[in-house]
């Protein structure tokens, strides 16, 4: 019974301590659990997490009334969205010390000017992602999206292609290889875009988000339109399971998409405090590593660099040089005019 | 009958049927009248609606664009009989492949029928959606389906084939998930056929095709109207399967109105596709049902 007694005093203390709660609303799988536990050491809180799969759900949840949020890692366009709402924080740059670490290059982003409410987390690229072997064996190049839009080489990999089925990302890679902007809205470019599409589409297996990086891990699939972080996850899962060959990715020439992730403090969240905190130690290079060393992902904090795994810190497709980088965009939100016509353009894909 | 009339009875009848009535009210006719203004309104910037009410110089109020938008592009109506296809096949499919199972359990001997229906319905015990990714291995390139058929096709010099991602797939994995709801209606209806009726047929001189397309086919056909409707309709909304199993030309409408309310965020149209879809419905099970209302007259 004494023993009872004590055991529920600790635990009342226990909970007293974790009264300090964080709640982060994040992307599945986009923080390492390491980097959790440590920040729960140094603030003595506790983090909540909730997660989201893609841009439009969180922002479909908190339109619906979600609250309670401290912070939310949205995309850029979705950054747009919260900042025009009015939704967010302005951040008080005072208390981010860790902010010199991050490369000017992302910062000031058209998403957000002067960087008043968001501070860039890590980024992903759209780019082609294949089996080394097989593409070496049927002799196709894989630095240009020619290979998956133009029939010469599709015709060796009839049924082995899929592309995102996004309209926006596929749309992008489209006018990217007909030389326009990834954010072009001129009806003609996109009709263009249409046609081109539609002309590859034959030889493609399917429009595919979720299941790519199971088919390029078991070898059904050999090329790919995905995102840097899939790919490189499903290069991990090949080799764990000794398939044999090597899943990589490249930036094609045209250039490509780039998302950036940043984090933001919601209105309704009741810690700014503990939320600062949080995005400062999230700003110190060796916890930003720990993401990029999971997952693959692109790292915008130069201090990171040395943190991170010498074959990812390499990798040009996740750490592109200069010209490359030169060449990738970041994609705005459309209006809702825009949004209708390339929805019913995109019908026209499919049913054709 | 008098007893029935009584107040406490009325009461009774009342508090046993409020709660479903409520229930239909609250979740099915209140969303579908949201859903009949919100096609009447202008998107929102970042989803949802655009207000009612609003200064002048924003967009507000009331519109018929959605449904101008609808009918200016032969597109939305192309998908729509496409998805119609895709539901009678699979509705028809069904029913070939559900009758004879139905049949059959209701001819077994008591003991065994609530062991086979068991075993109809067994499959709802896993997810539904693990199901469909359980297709995915079993028509994938590499699974003993793709190997043989495609070993076979290599006799014959026909180039192989792949079974994954394709109209096939999708129509496979439809009929694999409504088969039951083929089964159980039309089970409930030929278990109750009285077996003399049969009996009377032959001793009258019918063969057993006679007995079957005569006597246990119409008597049946409101098992085959309720089956064919529980088929039907949700197959005609179906987004996940050819989401997942799909592959470049396999959108249907329910994928269509899915991408309205999240990609596009143009609620109004996702509502006018959705008030269409429900029409369509409507306007099917009334032929339908005036079809299946009328052969029994005729038999």
């Amino acid at each position: 019974m004494k023993r009872l007694l004590l055991a529920m005093l600790l635990w009342h203390a226990g909970t007293a301590l974790a009264d300090d709660v964080l709640h982060l609303y994040n992307w599945n799988n986009y923080i390492s659990e390491e980097t959790v536990q440590r920040f729960e050491k140094q603030c003595a809180c506790r983090v909540v997490q909730d997660y989201y799969s893609d841009n439009e759900e969180m922002l479909a949840k908190l339109a619906a009334g979600a609250t309670g949020y401290d912070i939310l890692v949205p995309t850029g366009n979705a950054l747009e969205a919260l900042i025009r709402q009015k939704a967010l924080r302005p951040l008080d740059k005072a208390r981010l010390p860790n902010l010199k670490n991050i490369n000017p290059a992302y910062l000031d982003t058209a998403f957000d000017p002067g960087n008043r409410y968001s501070v860039p987390y890590a980024y992903t690229l759209t780019l082609l992602g294949y089996n080394v072997e097989k593409m070496r064996e049927l002799k196709l190049p894989t630095d240009t999206w020619a290979v998956i839009f133009e029939p010469e080489y599709l015709k060796k990999l009839k049924g082995r292609v899929t592309v995102l089925d996004s309209q926006r990302e596929l749309l992008a890679a489209a006018l990217k290889y007909l030389g326009y902007p990834a954010n072009d809205t001129d009806e003609a470019h996109w009709k263009q875009a249409r046609d081109l599409i539609i002309r590859a589409k034959p030889y493609w297996a399917a429009f595919n988000a979720s299941s790519y990086i199971k088919e390029l891990t078991i070898g059904d699939i050999w090329l790919v339109h995905g995102y840097s972080n899939d790919i490189f996850q499903a290069n991990l899962d090949a080799q764990n399971a000794r398939r044999g060959f090597t899943i990589a990715s490249s930036i094609p020439r045209e250039g490509a998409v780039l998302a950036l992730d940043s984090m933001v403090l919601h209105q309704s969240g009741p810690r700014p405090d503990l939320a600062l905190r949080f995005i400062d130690f999230m700003l110190d290079g060796k916890n930003s590593a720990e993401l990029t060393n999971l997952i693959g992902s692109g790292n915008p904090n130069l201090d990171a660099m040395r943190y991170i795994k010498p074959e990812i810190a390499q990798n040009p497709a996740i750490f592109p040089d200069p010209q490359r980088r030169s060449r990738l965009e970041m994609l705005r939100d459309l209006d809702r005019t825009q949004r209708r016509i390339l929805s019913r353009i995109w019908t026209e894909i499919k049913l054709r | 009958m008098s007893d029935q009339r009584t107040p406490a009875a009325r009461l009774t009848k009342w508090l046993v049927s409020a709660p479903p009535l409520i229930f239909l009210l609250l979740f099915f006719a209140a969303p579908g009248l949201i859903m009949v203004l919100a096609s009447f309104r202008y998107p929102g910037e970042f989803g949802g609606l655009a207000p009612l009410v609003a200064d002048p110089g924003t967009l507000h109020g009331l519109t018929l664009e959605t449904y101008r938008f609808f009918f200016s592009d032969f597109i939305y109506t192309e998908i729509f009989l496409k998805s119609l296809l895709v539901a009678l096949a699979t509705t028809l499919i069904c029913l070939v492949m559900a009758y004879p199972l139905a049949l059959l359990i209701a001819r077994s001997p008591k003991r065994r029928r609530d062991l086979m229906v068991l075993l109809v319905i067994l499959p709802f015990a896993s997810n539904f959606l693990i199901r469909i990714y359980a297709w995915m291995i079993l028509l994938g390139p590499q699974a003993a389906l793709s190997l043989m058929l495609n070993g076979l096709l290599g006799l014959f010099g026909v180039a192989p084939v792949h079974l994954l991602f394709s109209p096939f797939a999708v129509l496979v994995a439809m009929v694999y998930v409504h088969l039951p709801f083929m089964v159980l209606p039309l089970y409930t209806n030929l278990e109750r056929h009285d077996p003399a009726l049969l009996d009377a047929a032959q001793d009258l001189g019918a063969s057993a095709w006679q007995r079957f397309w005569r006597v246990t086919f119409p008597l049946s056909l409101p098992g085959i109207f309720s089956g064919s409707v529980l088929v039907f309709i949700p197959v005609l909304g179906m987004f996940a399967i050819p989401d997942i199993l799909g592959g470049t030309r396999d959108m249907l409408i329910g994928n269509l109105i899915k991408e309205q309310f999240l990609g596009t965020r143009d609620w109004p149209f996702g509502s006018t596709l959705s008030i269409m879809l429900t029409l369509a419905v409507l306007l099917c099970v009334w032929i339908a049902a005036r079809l299946g209302g009328r052969r029994p007259h005729h038999a």
